[in-house]
């Protein structure tokens, strides 16, 4: 079969909301830009599915004519975000972020964004919104875009990035991209666990592709779960209805002898870890605990119902997030009638955000000469524990990311694509359709996902993960290599899909279980119940991944520090907690 | 599971192998509160992968759209559409299949 060959500048990989940022950055500093999604545009990945909030200081708000707090600062979002992160963010990030993003809400209200409601220091808006107007600019400065097409490798010439080949899912041909630099911005891989958070695109392939094209993964032990995710019926599984009812409107979570088991944790805490979205990494962990204590229910969750609010109050907080009780096409009107009659609903952690990924400098450089990397998928501002706004992360990083992205193309060579190189890439990207091999991928996948949730899940030990790392090792060994899709048809065949997916988020799996092996204290989203406590004096270190000759070289470097000094000493994990709890800035706000 | 089976009866149609289309029975247990999508998924991952619908970037719970088909032949979300009993799954235009329930967009 021809491949397809395209010419660009700059290749954007991933079509949430850091690649479009990125694409129109790029085009607009006048290069070509190419945007690859990997399912509908504007549809697919993380960023459709927010919430979403802006957030940034409460004073830039103010001066861009929204309503924010004018005692609010740049520095008290820095304090803010490095507090809540427990001092692992790279601060250089966290600077960026804070200074990046007055210029990004005021391009948002240029592009005509319709912001629904807004506190002292955010705007907020739906995830669908924004991707619809994201994806008009782009057509609007010409980016050119390709959807349902996945990414398989980048294409290197003396180390450099010179394009990639990518696969038309709905055509089974192949592409092959030559371009001068690439934008990386293919999100989080969430697909690697079962139970998730929706959108089954997030396989990983762009940090596991950045990988081996020789850039340094950091901090990818750090996996935020999003708490009390739906986890029945089976059709709302990976909702996270109860989640946005519960941190606005309350609620109670019970474990099977029916204890409210969040009531033996320090009371504010509890106040802090359930109001606010620290409570992702805090009903996270104590609700993975009472599981694991076998005090779960069916599902391997807990119950939420509404407890001692009242119905009417629930009621209003419920019919404004969920008008008529529908969530986007979700009709949730059964699961009204439950919390009224005080029936309970199973809820537990899904995979939300990962904290880590590839590492970049300030101007979201990877060290692979021409690959930039932008949104979840990069090693951000957040350090350990991201309780500010990813909507903001992705813009502000796509944007700086596809400025320089296109600066760096206007200064280099167009290189065709090496034709051996491209013939060996689509020689083993065509292996499963060859029927030599009788693994399903598909079932392989499932059993992975699952074993990910619990052993790489909210709370980890050690015996556990080395006995996940050696099941990823026989994966590798005897799995990967015989992944068969049954039909050999090339359009739309799901397991050839799914067999090129697999290898990808193996190698992410593997690579953070190692990193949450070597990670001997706990802090943030990674909690080890072997190892319960936070470690300033050790690990104020971002863990490194490279692939060496021999597998992964798992190392680490010490966190960027520039103006807010870490703590010291050995604290434990929940003291911890309430002590970068209280570290708040003390300004209003949902953030 | 309580046990039940349901007949799961989907379209198929590779335009580029086959004839003309035709119908596949699947036999799925039954889980309250299901819907036509993970009918699919208990066949994709259990019976015969196959089976084509789309998923590769769907998002499975009502908000991208991308799985619009007929159940039982009334168009709707495959994953929204809850399942009480036997069906039949089809794509909404059965002129614009590319392979099974997974339609060419626009056009």
């Amino acid at each position: 079969m021809p491949i397809q060959k395209i010419e660009t500048d700059v290749l954007v990989i991933g079509g949430g909301g850091a690649g479009f940022r990125a694409a129109i950055a790029a085009r607009e500093r006048g290069v070509r830009a190419l945007l690859v999604s990997k399912g509908p545009l504007a549809r697919c990945g993380a960023s459709p599915m927010a919430g979403a909030d802006f957030t940034l200081d409460g004073a830039s708000m103010n001066g861009l004519g929204r309503d924010g707090d004018t005692n609010d600062s740049m520095d008290k979002c820095f304090n803010d975000i490095v507090t809540q992160g427990w001092f692992l963010n790279n601060q250089k990030l966290v600077r960026h972020y804070v200074e990046t993003a007055p210029r990004l809400l005021k391009d948002l209200m240029d592009y005509g964004i319709d912001i629904k409601l807004s506190d002292q220091r955010m705007i907020f808006f739906s995830g669908l919104h924004l991707m619809d107007i994201l994806l008009k600019k782009a057509r609007s400065v010409g980016v050119d875009l390709l959807e349902d097409v996945m990414v398989l490798e980048l294409l290197r010439r003396d180390g450099g990035v010179t394009g990639a080949l990518c696969l038309g899912i709905r055509t089974g041909e192949f592409i092959a991209v030559s371009c001068r630099a690439v934008v990386m911005a293919s999100g989080g891989w969430h697909k690697a666990f079962w139970p998730n958070t929706g959108m089954r695109d997030l396989s990983g392939e762009g940090m596991a592709m950045a990988q081996r094209a020789g850039a340094t993964l950091g901090n990818m032990e750090f996996i935020t779960f999003c708490c009390n995710i739906m986890y029945e019926p089976p059709m709302w599984r990976g909702s996270l209805a109860p989640y946005m009812l519960g941190l606005i409107a309350g609620g109670r979570l019970c474990n099977r002898k029916g204890e409210e088991f969040l009531k033996q944790y320090d009371p504010s805490v509890v106040k802090t870890g359930t109001s606010t979205e620290w409570n992702k990494s805090f009903i996270s962990m104590a609700s993975m605990k009472e599981v694991r204590a076998g005090n779960g229910f069916e599902n391997g969750g807990v119950h939420f119902d509404r407890g001692e609010v009242s119905w009417d109050l629930m009621k209003m907080i419920a019919t404004f997030i969920f008008p008529d009780w529908k969530y986007k096409a979700i009709d949730l009107s059964e699961w009204g009638r439950m919390l009224e009659a005080g029936e309970p609903i199973e809820v537990g952690p899904a995979v939300e955000y990962f904290d880590g990924g590839i590492i970049v400098n300030d101007r979201f450089e990877s060290g692979v000469p021409g690959l930039y990397a932008a949104g979840e998928c990069c090693l951000g501002a957040f350090g350990s524990n991201r309780v500010f706004s990813a909507i903001t992360e992705m813009l502000v990083q796509g944007l700086t990311a596809g400025e320089n992205a296109a600066a760096f193309a206007g200064g280099s060579a167009q290189v065709a694509p090496d034709a051996s190189l491209v013939n060996a890439l689509v020689h083993a990207a065509e292996a499963p359709l060859a029927g030599k091999g009788n693994i399903s991928p598909a079932r392989a996948r499932r059993i992975i996902q699952e074993r990910a949730h619990a052993q790489l899940g909210p709370v980890r030990n050690g015996n556990e993960l080395s006995d996940f790392i050696a099941f990823l090792e026989r994966v590798r060994a005897n799995e990967l290599g015989s992944l068969t899709a049954a039909s050999p048809g090339r359009i739309y065949n799901k397991e050839w899909i799914d067999a090129l997916e697999l290898g990808n988020m193996v190698q992410l799996l593997e690579v953070s279980a190692r990193c949450a092996l070597a990670r001997t204290e706990s802090r943030g989203v990674h909690f080890r119940e072997d190892c319960p406590v936070t470690d300033n004096d050790a690990w104020l270190k971002e863990s490194t991944a490279t692939i060496g000759d021999g597998g992964f070289d798992i190392g680490s470097r010490a966190a960027t520090v520039t103006s807010m000094s870490p703590p010291g000493g050995k604290v434990p994990y929940l003291d911890m907690m309430k002590r970068m709890m209280e570290s708040h800035s003390d300004t209003g706000g949902k953030h | 599971m309580n046990g039940d089976s349901i007949r799961v009866k989907v379209f198929r149609f590779d335009p580029s192998r086959d004839r003309e289309p035709y119908y596949s029975d699947y036999s799925v247990p039954f889980e309250k509160g299901m819907s036509a999508m993970d009918a699919l998924d208990y066949i994709y991952q259990n019976l015969d992968g196959g089976i084509a619908y789309y998923d590769h970037a769907g998002c499975s719970l009502g908000i991208c759209a991308r799985c619009t088909g007929r159940v039982n032949g009334k168009p709707g979300l495959i994953c929204q559409t809850a399942v009480e009993g036997d069906i039949v799954l089809e794509p909404v235009n059965k002129d614009k299949v590319i392979k099974d329930l997974v339609t060419r967009r626009g056009g």
